[in-house]
């Protein structure tokens, strides 16, 4: 609350330098840790981030649907595609189209967009999140961990429907040869 | 315009009237919009709550965009208005220049606050605080929000009119007092702040009218150059006010003013850019961008934190012990005004700012775990903790003595008044820690139901997440009480209250 | 004791005392601020290197 008089560019006390010095060399691990996570680390968020026109990304998702669909639900197509292929995921208000049905341990190449707001995808339960904007495509080369009927939450705000918008993803493991769909015709 | 001055009793500064003025002006408003979005914090708790339920999604949704406005832009940044009044003009002994161009751009802001409250309350901006582009509000809502943002810049811009009339005047000698310097910190964090809130919602308004395309995630990055950086106005000024209730309450010292003020410079280079941290899952921006801003830029603002967590504290300890108060390690601690709301707060404040909202913000910023944290409820857990228990909390303890000092009232409900710091705090810390814990589940923010009752496909949260949602409605209900505790001590001490006369007082024997 | 209707804060009606002239600001002892702040690091490096963990279970993704 006081003015202070004269120079009070002085050097500081022992201890102030001392914690200055480890909050310094603290925030040097926070640096260090998000290159290392690149270079080491198997969850990264970049990707191959490109423009997309909605009509582009629609109809792309639509020729990919007609391609590996094995079936409806909920009168959302679901679609198988082979390991290593580009999957698409659309969001709009208020749904996540198509029903990808993934095999454990393949590698997709996943794009996201959206074709009116923002959406959120959010993987349950593995919890994993990512924001899906309009006019850009998000493809990211996922690799499913673990079988299971999973659910896609949209964790955006996107209007009045918001919390009805949910997704579903199977993901089956193919060494266990058991694993059918029941809605889907083969 | 009426300008005269009185000299305080308990600082010796001398109090310009328009100063005073202006000072009660918006904090009134302040307490006002407060009221506004505490209402609304209610009805989001109880609806999120599964178990009450108590609003329709409409309603939810519309609660949500209100309690975020109201809160996070008009409480805030009115209070800070009288922050800014009071750290310029009074602590520097010094005239408010131009007094009525304060008033004009008090009146701007009422009436752009006006403006976004209409078209919210009437369902005209169901958008959320980030109201992000293509999701379109009524035109009347980004007007308000850019006549509000005008105003605000003209009071930043009295401020530091109100330096150069002190220094030339010369109402005070030497440099300017440390909670000045922290002030002026936080509106040079206003100029650019408020210059990226014109630089997107300019295009937005035009947007509205069908002038103009604004790209989705060019929206997102300009914005939360307002957004995030809004907050870091709340951090210098919380940070400033905590030098000043150390001063007020215990006498603290300042250790090194070198060490303190640089980082507060600390905060205006870096904090700016750590806005990217918004956008380390978008589909737009590559790994470099996001490292560049998030840690060299962020961390360099963490640390300027680290180093205010570590001298207010050292300060107090230091103030304490010259005066004789040495017993033990933590004696300083112990033997401190407890039953003093302001000293209180301050303490809580640190605690919660620090220990819940810092760490929790700086790993959630970190690029990669971010995937884990983005847009759950982890994200709302984080900046409740940062904005309520920290800034709110300090803005609280600044209250009770901006009450006698400013109002020269005497804070009625004493008793309520000592306690309602406790029970705020205690209510926060409570909800913060439980909000944040649901968010690892994965639980959305921004979500009317997470039962999924009406969709077409089925959703079961691990019953952890239900206790914990219970949990956290608690908390939220006991830090409701708490802000209830204090609003109605401020509004009852102003308009009701009796008269602030040091003399009498003492006489009186009373504490 | 009755319940106080009005009042004032302390540092108020008993402002802090002046400080001690010639008292020792060069070589002021902060030890239990160390203490605390060092209490603050440790939780900091807990939940932050919990968090890395918690992400080194998710998918592989990127």
């Amino acid at each position: 609350m006081d003015s202070p008089q004269g120079v009070w560019w002085k050097p500081a006390g022992r201890a102030e330098k001392l914690w200055v010095g480890i909050a310094f060399g603290w925030c040097l691990v926070l640096f260090a840790m998000m290159p290392l996570w690149h270079l080491k680390g198997k969850q990264n968020t970049t990707g191959i981030r490109s423009r997309v026109e909605p009509a582009a990304f629609q109809k792309r998702t639509i020729e990919f649907i007609q391609q590996y669909q094995i079936g409806n639900e909920q009168g959302i197509p679901v679609v198988e595609p082979p390991p290593g292929s580009d999957v698409y995921l659309l969001a709009r208000m208020w749904s996540w189209v198509p029903i990808l049905k993934l095999q454990k341990g393949a590698q997709y190449t996943l794009h996201l967009s959206s074709i009116d707001l923002n959406h959120g995808f959010n993987l349950h339960p593995m919890n994993i999140n990512l924001q899906v904007v309009p006019d850009y495509d998000y493809a990211l080369r996922i690799v499913p961990g673990e079988a299971g009927d999973l659910r896609i939450v949209c964790n955006e705000f996107c209007g009045i429907g918001h919390h009805a918008m949910i997704g579903k993803l199977i993901v089956v493991d193919e060494s266990e040869q058991t694993v059918t769909y029941g809605g889907g015709e083969r | 315009m009426s300008e005269t001055f009185r000299t305080c009793p308990v600082t010796r500064f001398k109090v310009h009237s328009q100063a005073d003025a202006l000072i009660k002006a918006n904090a009134v408003a302040a307490t006002i919009f407060l009221i506004v979005g505490g209402i609304a914090a209610l009805l989001v708790l109880l609806t999120r709550w599964q178990v009450v339920h108590i609003l329709d999604p409409a309603w939810f949704y519309r609660m949500l965009t209100i309690h975020g406005m109201s809160m996070l832009i008009f409480f805030i940044l009115f209070f800070e208005m009288a922050v800014l009044y009071f750290a310029g003009p009074v602590v520097l002994s010094s005239r408010v220049p131009a007094p009525r161009i304060g008033w004009l751009s008090f009146v701007v802001m009422v009436v752009g606050a006006l403006m976004v409250e209409w078209a919210m309350w009437t369902g005209r901006a169901d958008v959320m605080f980030s109201s992000y582009v293509p999701l379109k509000a009524h035109w009347s809502y980004y007007l308000g929000v850019i006549l509000f943002a005008v105003g605000a810049l003209t009071v930043v811009g009295l401020f530091f009119a109100a330096l150069v009339v002190a220094k030339r005047e010369r109402t005070y000698e030497g440099s300017v007092p440390l909670v000045t310097f922290g002030a002026l910190t936080a509106a040079i964090i206003a100029v650019v702040t408020l210059g990226h809130g014109a630089a997107i919602y300019i295009p937005t308004f035009f947007w509205s009218l069908g002038l103009m395309h604004v790209d989705p995630a060019v929206y997102r990055l300009v914005f939360w150059g307002l957004g995030h950086s809004a907050q870091q106005i709340n951090l210098g000024a919380m940070v400033a006010l905590w030098y000043m209730l150390g001063a007020l309450t215990v006498g603290a010292v300042v250790l090194n003013e070198k060490i303190s003020r640089s980082a507060f410079v600390l905060y205006i280079l870096f904090i700016n850019m750590a806005a990217a941290h918004h956008l380390l899952v978008d589909p737009v921006a590559g790994p470099a961008w996001k490292v560049w801003n998030t840690s060299y830029a962020m961390y360099l603002a963490v640390l300027a934190s680290m180093v205010h967590g570590f001298t207010i504290p050292a300060g107090i300890e230091v103030g304490q012990r010259l005066r004789g108060v040495t017993q033990g390690m933590f004696g300083w601690l112990r033997k401190a005004p407890w039953g003093d709301p302001g000293f209180s707060s301050l303490i809580f404040s640190i605690v919660i700012f620090g220990f819940v909202g810092g760490i929790t913000g700086v790993t959630f910023g970190t690029e990669q775990i971010n995937l884990i944290a983005h847009n759950t409820l982890r994200i709302p857990g984080h900046f409740h903790a940062t904005v309520v228990g920290g800034t709110a909390l300090a803005f609280m303890g600044a209250t009770y003595y901006l009450i006698p000092l400013i109002f020269r009232k005497q804070v009625a409900f004493w008793s309520l008044a000592k306690i309602q710091p406790y029970v705020f705090a205690f209510g926060m810390l409570v909800f913060t820690m439980a909000m944040t814990f649901a968010g690892t589940f994965g639980v959305p923010r921004r979500h009317w139901d997470i039962t999924f009752s009406n969709s077409s496909f089925d959703l079961q949260y691990s019953p952890a997440v239900d206790l914990v949602i219970g949990v956290m409605a608690i908390g939220g209900l006991i830090a409701a009480l708490g802000g209830m505790m204090y609003i109605l001590v401020t509004v009852w001490s102003v308009f009701f209250g009796r008269p602030f006369d040091l003399e009498t007082i003492r006489a009186e024997g009373r504490t | 004791m009755a319940l106080q209707m009005h009042g004032v804060p302390r540092g108020i009606t008993h402002p802090p005392a002046p400080l001690p002239p010639g008292a020792d600001h060069e070589h002021p002892k902060t030890t239990g601020t160390l203490v605390l702040v060092f209490v603050f690091l440790a939780a900091f490096a807990v939940y932050y290197f919990v968090n890395w963990k918690l992400l080194s279970l998710v998918w592989r993704i990127g």
